[in-house]
């Protein structure tokens, strides 16, 4: 159910890395965990993000919760777009609704699709 | 007996019309308006123009409350500023009305004391008449401070006062001080379409709130492109005749169409004969009293902002009702350890008793308890669900030392942990008290119950 090719984080973030290039966004089951997202404080370009730790901070109807970075490296490119349309991350979480692409230095544990439907499915029951 | 007032803001005033209440014969003065900074340059005009800034962002969201607008929404601020004056006017009359109601005489001008009780008022007719009075209560308030650095001008660099009467919405504005009154006009200013800068000199804005306040209000000026910059002192300010430069010690320059100087209060303390008389002042100037507002001379009191402390209105007029009842032979002490105070930010905020930095100097164990207002069902009714209800209790007798609330009414949700912490009551009480529902109120009794981990609306932790 989620995409191929791209690797998970255990805290419902994603990294498609190409190169020394990732893009980061948040997974579908976290956006539907979420709800109606109404905002996200997007990292600085240029900040440093460490794996396993919060890039940035996202709202929703329901929560505020922490985005936590699958990869270590340097925020090259955020997707400003998110700043007044914090909402299009809801319908497409692996496309239009990606935060951040970081040139990376280090990633965390990261699952691929079918490792990270198994961790659902474990966590689920 | 006889008391002269001088200064009728809502220290000087309140004292007056208790004083009165309580049998004495008063006189009050005043050079400007009755009601003081509170009244004519302050907390009321700011709350006018913010019932104006926030319908209209109310009125930009009407889809989402699923309203269809045929036409368009903007800010007349002719109109804003007029139905401001007209508040104040209405206001202003009442505060007459009092006088005459209960017999109190309103002179016209600037008092002085001078040796053996006596103050000299000079009118603003321009005569001049002096009175004996057994006692005298000094309520002259404050003024925004000076600092040459910023040459206010009241064209292109403002004081809040001259932001009151703008006539036009600046297309960008810089803010230095993000405290109560730079943080309520960012917003004024951002809402009526202006792009707003704050530079504050502290790490935080809001320096005097509890820091989980001034981290989610900081997020708030993020989300409505408020720019604000921390830990940023300004160098210079350079008055082009169209902008200003602002120059940092720490960043770009800050190029705005005028500036909002709000960075400290000046007491008005001078000209009134302090020294002559040998009324004692403190080093910034504010007068010295204790806790019954009296000063080192016998007889002769002050109350409110010219004392210094916490500049609130409602300080103010709890002093002044001290001062008068002190007057009158009843022995009675300002207790400054609950009071409430509310900032009218979007959204609003209000406090009372400890903020967590304090518990933490003061080595004292806590436990807190937190609850999202976007865990309310109302919240989510009435489209406001941005905000936090916050209760610090302490750890070993569960008595509240202090509340922070912050989002929609938080002004108004506030009092019952005043009464709280005045009563000696503990989170438990606050959490065992039914709330009405669907209210904002419940978010308070839902962090109290999470004090101890009891809140219904909480996941298990």
């Amino acid at each position: 159910m989620n995409p191929e090719g791209i690797k998970y984080h255990k805290e419902h973030t994603w990294a498609r890395i190409e190169g020394s290039m990732a893009t980061v966004g948040i997974t579908d089951f976290a956006q539907e965990a979420l709800g109606d997202i109404v905002y996200i404080e997007l990292p600085e370009l240029g900040a440093s993000v460490t794996a396993g730790e919060s890039m940035s901070d996202i709202e929703s109807a329901k929560a505020t919760s922490p985005v936590i970075s699958p990869v270590t490296g340097t925020v090259k490119e955020v997707n400003s777009a998110l700043e007044d349309e914090p909402e299009m991350i809801n319908p497409d979480p692996y496309g239009k609704g990606w935060i951040v692409v970081v040139e990376i230095t280090g990633q965390g544990d990261l699952l691929d699709a079918a490792a990270y439907d198994a961790f659902l499915k474990e966590e689920s029951q | 007996m006889s008391l002269v007032v001088i200064g009728s803001g809502p220290g000087g005033y309140v004292a007056a019309i208790k004083a009165a209440q309580l049998g004495q014969s008063v006189t009050i003065i005043e050079d400007t308006e009755v009601g003081g900074t509170c009244l004519n340059r302050g907390c009321i005009p700011t709350k006018a123009l913010i019932a104006s800034t926030s319908l209209l962002s109310k009125a930009r969201e009407l889809d989402k409350y699923g309203i269809d607008l045929n036409g368009t929404v903007s800010p007349n601020l002719e109109k804003i500023m007029a139905r401001k004056d007209k508040i104040v006017s209405t206001q202003v009359k009442g505060i007459r009305g009092l006088f005459k109601s209960w017999g109190i005489k309103l002179l016209e001008g600037k008092g002085r004391l001078l040796e053996g009780k006596t103050v000299e008022v000079l009118l603003n007719d321009g005569s001049s008449i002096s009175i004996e009075a057994d006692n005298i209560i000094i309520a002259t308030g404050s003024s925004p401070a000076h600092i040459p650095a910023f040459p206010v001008d009241g064209i292109n660099v403002l004081t809040s006062d001259h932001a009151l009467v703008l006539t036009e919405i600046p297309k960008s504005m810089v803010i230095v001080g993000a405290g109560v009154i730079g943080c309520e006009w960012a917003f004024i200013f951002r809402e009526l379409g202006a792009l707003v800068t704050v530079v504050e000199m502290l790490p935080r804005a809001l320096a005097t709130e509890d820091t989980e306040v001034s981290a989610l209000i900081a997020r708030e000026m993020k989300k409505k492109k408020i720019k604000l910059m921390t830990e940023t002192s300004v160098s210079k300010v350079v008055v082009e005749s169209d902008h200003i430069v602002t120059k940092l010690l720490n960043g770009p320059d800050v190029v705005a169409e005028k500036m909002l100087v709000s960075i400290g209060r000046a007491f008005n303390s001078t000209g009134l004969g302090l020294e002559e008389v040998g009324v004692k002042t403190g080093k910034s100037g504010e007068i010295l009293v204790d806790e019954q507002m009296r000063t080192n001379i016998k007889g002769v009191y002050a109350v409110g902002d010219v004392t210094g402390g916490m500049l609130l209105a409602h300080t103010a007029s709890a002093e002044g009702i001290i001062a008068a009842r002190n007057i009158c032979g009843q022995e009675v002490k300002m207790d400054y350890s609950c009071i409430p105070a509310a900032i009218f930010t979007s959204p609003e905020i209000a406090s009372v008793g400890l903020r967590d930095f304090q518990v933490h100097e003061m080595g004292i164990k806590t436990r807190t308890g937190m609850f999202q207002y976007r865990a309310l069902g109302k919240a989510h009714a009435i489209g406001e669900i941005v905000g936090f209800f916050k209760i610090i209790a302490d750890e070993e007798t569960d008595r509240v030392l202090g509340a922070h609330v912050v989002g929609s009414e938080a002004s108004v949700v506030i009092h019952e942990a005043a009464v709280a912490i005045r009563n000696g009551l503990t989170s438990k009480d606050l959490a065992r008290t039914i709330h009405a529902h669907p209210t904002l109120s419940e978010g308070l009794m839902e962090a109290a119950e999470d004090v101890h981990g009891e809140a219904i609306h909480l996941p298990k932790k």
